[in-house]
C-alpha cells in the first residue's frame, strides 16, 4: 500500500504548482477574476493546452494520465483559486472523445489543445420541460452554463441525447448570470440552433454519469486545494497578528478552530485521492467514493474558508484581503457538480439504500 | 498511490475469516444478551477466547517469533482487528497488557522480565491493567504524585490511581510513579506491581452505563521489586510515551467496520419503522454513511503510510478525534431517528441485529476522554503540526 503519488504524477503536481505560481499566483488570478471580460486568461489556457493539460483526464491509452493525475492538478488550481473553465473543459474533452460521432473527435482535439472552448449545458431553465432536439435543431433554454457566453461549442443535454452545438454566426443568445464567484462565469443560453447528435439517450446517460462522477471528484479536488491554502494563509496570519500582547495564534480557541480546519482538510485529502484512485483502478466503487468525497468536501471547505474570514477579523471582511475569494469559490463548487444533498442521496443509492 | 492489499495480505484475511467461522461460536452481542451471564462470567468467556486466539497465534502478532508473535506488519494487525470487529468477537481481556505493556517490555524490559511476564500475558493467565491516571493528574499526566521510595533493593509505592480499566479483574498493574519529586519528567519511573498484596486496594467504580469496568487503586507502601522496574530509574515517562505511540494503525480499519455494523442496524430499524424513505431521514443517514467512509479513507491512508515506511504524522490525532466524535453523532442520531422505542430494550431483551443504542449513546462519551481527550488532541495538532505558539 502506498498513499503518495508515483513519480510521474508527483512531478506533474509539483511542476503545475510552479507553473501556476509563475503565471497565475493568487494576485494575478484575482486580476483576471475581477477585471477580465471572459473570467479567465485565454493565453494561459492556450499554454495549458499546448502543455497537454487539456487531455489529462483521458485514460493513458488515449494519451491522458487519468483521474488521479487530474485530481492532483486540480488541487493545485484550487490553491491559487485558478479562474476559468478548466474542469468544465476537461469533462467535455473526455465526453467528446468517448463519442463515436465523426465531428466529436475533431472538437475533442481542438478543445484539448486549448484552441476551442467546449463545455456542457445541462440545467434546464424550466424543470419538467427539457430542451429538445428535433429536425436537427436544439430548442430550449439552459441555465448556469459555465462560461456559456464565450464557448465555441456547447454540448447540450436534450431529451433526445447529447447534442453538439457550434457557436452560431451571430453568437449565442446568452444572458450573464453573475454569482458571487467571479472565477466561474455562468450564462443562461437560449437555443434555437442547428446541432448534431453526439450520443443518443442511452449512450448519453452513460457518458453523463461518467461526467457527473468525474465532475464530483474534480470539484472536490478544487475544494481541497482551496481549503488547504486558505488554512495555510489563516494560520500564518494568526502568527503575525497580535492582540492582548500576544500573537493571536497562542489563543486556544483559535488553535482548536485551526486544528479542526486541519482535520477537515486532511480528511478531504484522504477522501478525494481515494476516490480519484478508485476511478482509475477500481471503477466498481468509484461512484460511491466520488459521492462521499463531494458530500464531504463541500461543507468541509465551507467551514475552513468561513473560519478564515472569522480569524482574520475586520480585514477578513474586506475586498482587499484574499479570504473572500476562497469563500466564494467554495460556494459555487459546493452547489454545482452534485450539490451536497444530492451527493448524500447518491451515496445511499450506490449502497443499495 | 496504491490502496490495494497485497496478495499475501488478502490470503491472511481469508485464513482469518475461515478460522473465525470455525472458532467463534457466538457473537459478543449474543453473549451479552444471554441472561445466564454476569460481569464475571463474561470476563471468563473473554479469557477463554483470548486463549483460543493465542493458540492460533493471533495475539501479539506484530512481535517477533521469540515472543510469541509472527513479526506481522501493521497492515495485517489492522486486518485482524477489522475482521474481529466484523465478526463481533469478544474483546480480549488483556488488551492493555498486549497493546501497551508487551511493547514496553520488548523494547525496554530485561530478558528476565520478558520471560517472566510475556507468556502469561499472552495466554491470559495474568490480566494486566494500566495505572497512569490519578485523581489530580489526567490530561496533565506528568504532574502525577504517586511515589516509589527505595526500601533496601526494592521500592514501596504510595498514592492513588484511578479510572483503571479492567482493574477489578486484574492480577498486575503497570504503574507510573515518582522516584524524584522535583524532576517533572525525569522523576517518573515505570513499575510492575502485583495487585494481590497488602498495601494495594482495588475498588470498582460505577460508570454512567451502570457497569463497573474501571476502578480506583490505593497504594499504601505496596511492594515493587527492583527486578520489576522497567528501564532505568527516571525513564518511565519516556517509555510510557513511546509505548503509547506503538498503538498506531491497529484501529484504523476496525473503527469504520464497527460503525458499519451499527449503520446496518440503523438502516434495519428505519426500514422496519417505515422511515427509510423520508427525505430528512435520508439526508441524516447519508451524512452518517459518508462520514464513516471518510473515516475509512483516513484509515487506509494511515495504513498506506505505515506500509511504505513513513511515520504517521497528524493522522493519528485526526483519527482519534474523528472516530470518537463520530461515535457520539452516530448514536445520538440513531436515537433521534428511531425514536424512544430504541431506548426501551435492555441488553437482555434485544434480539437479532438490534443495536443497543442507549448503551452506545452512553459508552460513546468515553472515547473523547480516554487516550488523550479531544481537547488534548486538538492541542497536539495546533502545536506540533500547525506550530502555533503556546500562550
Ligand atoms: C472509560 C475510561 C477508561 C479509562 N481507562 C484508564 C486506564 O485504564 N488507565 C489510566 O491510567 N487512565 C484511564 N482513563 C483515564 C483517562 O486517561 C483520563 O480520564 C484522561 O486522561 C483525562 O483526565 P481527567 O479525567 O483527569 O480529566 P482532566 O484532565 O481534568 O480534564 C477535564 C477536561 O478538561 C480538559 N482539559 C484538560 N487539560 C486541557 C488543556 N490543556 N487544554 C484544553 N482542555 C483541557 C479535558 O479535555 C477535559 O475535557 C480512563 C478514562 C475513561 C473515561
Amino acid at each position: 500500500m502506498q498513499f503518495d503519488l508515483d513519480e510521474d504524477r508527483a512531478l506533474l503536481k509539483s511542476s503545475t504548482r510552479e507553473l501556476l505560481e509563475k503565471e497565475s499566483a493568487l494576485a494575478d488570478a484575482r486580476t483576471v477574476i475581477e477585471e477580465s471580460a471572459e473570467g479567465y486568461d485565454k493565453a494561459l489556457y492556450a499554454q495549458l493546452g499546448e502543455l497537454g493539460y487539456g487531455s489529462l483526464l483521458l485514460t493513458e491509452d488515449e494519451g491522458g494520465m487519468g483521474v488521479l493525475a487530474f485530481a492532483a492538478v486540480l488541487e493545485e488550481m484550487g490553491r491559487v483559486a485558478f479562474p476559468g473553465p478548466f474542469l468544465d473543459l476537461a469533462l467535455a474533452v473526455r465526453l467528446l472523445s468517448q463519442s463515436e460521432a465523426p465531428e466529436a473527435a475533431e472538437w475533442a482535439e481542438r478543445a484539448a489543445a486549448g484552441e476551442a472552448l467546449v463545455v456542457l449545458a445541462r440545467l434546464d431553465a424550466t424543470s419538467g420541460s427539457p430542451t429538445r432536439f428535433t429536425g436537427g435543431r436544439v430548442q430550449g433554454t439552459k441555465r448556469f452554463v459555465p462560461f456559456g457566453a464565450h464557448a465555441d461549442a456547447l454540448l447540450v443535454e436534450t431529451g433526445e441525447g447529447l447534442v453538439l452545438v457550434p457557436r452560431p454566426g451571430a453568437g449565442w443568445n446568452a444572458v450573464a448570470q453573475p454569482t458571487i464567484d467571479h472565477a466561474q462565469r455562468f450564462a443562461e443560453v437560449r437555443f434555437d440552433d442547428a446541432g448534431s447528435l453526439v450520443a443518443a439517450s442511452d449512450a448519453a446517460r452513460t457518458l453523463l454519469e461518467d461526467a457527473d462522477r468525474l465532475g464530483a471528484i474534480g470539484a472536490s479536488a478544487l475544494l481541497l486545494g482551496l481549503m488547504d491554502r486558505s488554512l495555510e494563509l489563516t494560520v500564518a496570519y494568526t502568527m503575525e497578528r497580535e492582540a492582548f500582547g500576544a500573537p493571536i495564534a497562542s489563543f486556544q480557541a483559535l488553535q482548536h478552530r485551526c486544528a479542526d480546519g486541519l482535520l477537515q482538510t486532511e480528511s478531504t485529502r484522504s477522501a478525494v485521492y481515494r476516490a480519484a484512485w478508485a476511478a482509475d483502478e477500481t471503477p466498481d466503487d468509484a461512484g460511491f467514493l466520488a459521492a462521499v468525497a463531494k458530500a464531504w468536501a463541500g461543507p468541509a471547505a465551507r467551514y475552513v474558508c468561513g473560519q478564515a474570514i472569522q480569524l482574520h477579523g475586520g480585514v477578513g471582511f474586506t475586498w482587499e484581503y484574499d479570504p473572500h475569494v476562497y469563500l466564494k469559490r467554495v460556494k459555487t463548487l459546493e452547489q454545482f457538480y452534485g450539490a451536497t444533498r444530492d451527493q448524500l442521496e447518491n451515496a445511499l443509492q450506490s449502497r443499495g439504500l | 498511490m496504491d490502496l490495494h492489499f497485497t496478495p499475501e495480505q488478502e490470503q491472511f484475511r481469508r485464513e482469518l475469516r475461515a478460522w473465525l467461522d470455525a472458532n467463534l461460536e457466538r457473537s459478543w452481542t449474543e453473549e451479552t444478551r444471554d441472561p445466564n451471564h454476569d460481569a464475571d462470567s463474561l470476563v471468563e468467556l473473554r479469557r477463554v477466547w483470548q486463549r483460543k486466539l493465542n493458540a492460533a497465534r493471533y495475539i501479539g502478532m506484530g512481535w517477533s517469533e521469540e515472543w510469541g508473535g509472527r513479526g506481522a506488519s501493521e497492515v495485517e494487525e489492522a486486518i485482524l482487528q477489522e475482521e474481529l470487529t466484523r465478526a463481533d468477537a469478544p474483546q480480549v481481556p488483556n488488551f492493555l497488557g498486549i497493546s501497551l505493556l508487551g511493547p514496553a517490555l520488548i523494547h525496554h524490559g530485561t530478558e528476565e522480565q520478558r520471560r517472566r511476564f510475556i507468556p502469561k500475558m499472552l495466554n491470559c493467565e495474568e490480566i494486566w491493567c494500566q495505572g497512569f491516571s490519578e485523581p489530580s493528574s489526567g490530561s496533565d499526566l506528568a504532574s502525577l504524585r504517586t511515589r516509589a521510595e527505595p526500601d533496601g533493593d526494592d521500592f514501596r509505592i504510595t498514592g492513588q490511581k484511578v479510572w483503571t480499566t479492567f482493574g477489578p479483574w486484574a492480577d498486575w498493574i503497570f504503574v507510573l510513579a515518582r522516584t524524584d519529586m522535583d524532576d517533572r519528567y525525569g522523576g517518573i519511573s515505570f513499575f510492575l506491581v502485583p495487585i494481590d498484596q497488602d498495601g494495594v486496594e482495588m475498588r470498582p467504580i460505577r460508570q454512567i452505563t451502570g457497569e463497573s469496568e474501571f476502578g480506583e487503586v490505593f497504594f499504601d507502601g505496596a511492594l515493587a521489586k527492583r527486578e520489576h522496574l522497567v528501564g532505568e530509574l527516571g525513564e518511565g515517562w519516556r517509555i510510557a510515551m513511546t509505548v503509547l505511540g506503538y498503538e498506531r494503525g491497529a484501529a484504523t480499519l476496525a473503527k469504520p467496520a464497527e460503525y458499519d455494523v451499527q449503520l446496518d442496524g440503523l438502516v434495519a430499524g428505519l426500514r422496519a419503522s417505515g422511515k427509510l424513505d423520508r427525505p430528512d431521514v435520508r439526508e441524516q443517514l447519508g451524512r452518517l454513511v459518508i462520514e464513516n467512509e471518510v473515516m475509512r479513507s483516513n484509515g487506509l491512508r494511515t495504513l498506506a503510510q505505515l506500509a511504505s515506511g513513513h511515520a504517521p504524522g497528524p493522522e493519528s490525532s485526526i483519527e482519534k478525534i474523528f472516530w470518537s466524535e463520530y461515535a457520539q453523532r452516530l448514536s445520538d442520531s440513531a436515537l433521534d431517528l428511531l425514536g424512544p422505542e430504541a431506548q426501551l430494550a435492555t441488553r437482555a431483551q434485544k434480539t437479532g441485529s438490534d443495536v443497543d443504542w442507549a448503551y452506545q449513546y452512553l459508552w460513546s462519551r468515553a472515547g473523547t476522554i480516554y487516550s488523550g481527550s479531544s481537547e488534548i488532541q486538538r492541542n497536539i495538532i495546533a502545536k506540533r503540526v500547525l506550530r502555533m505558539p503556546t500562550a
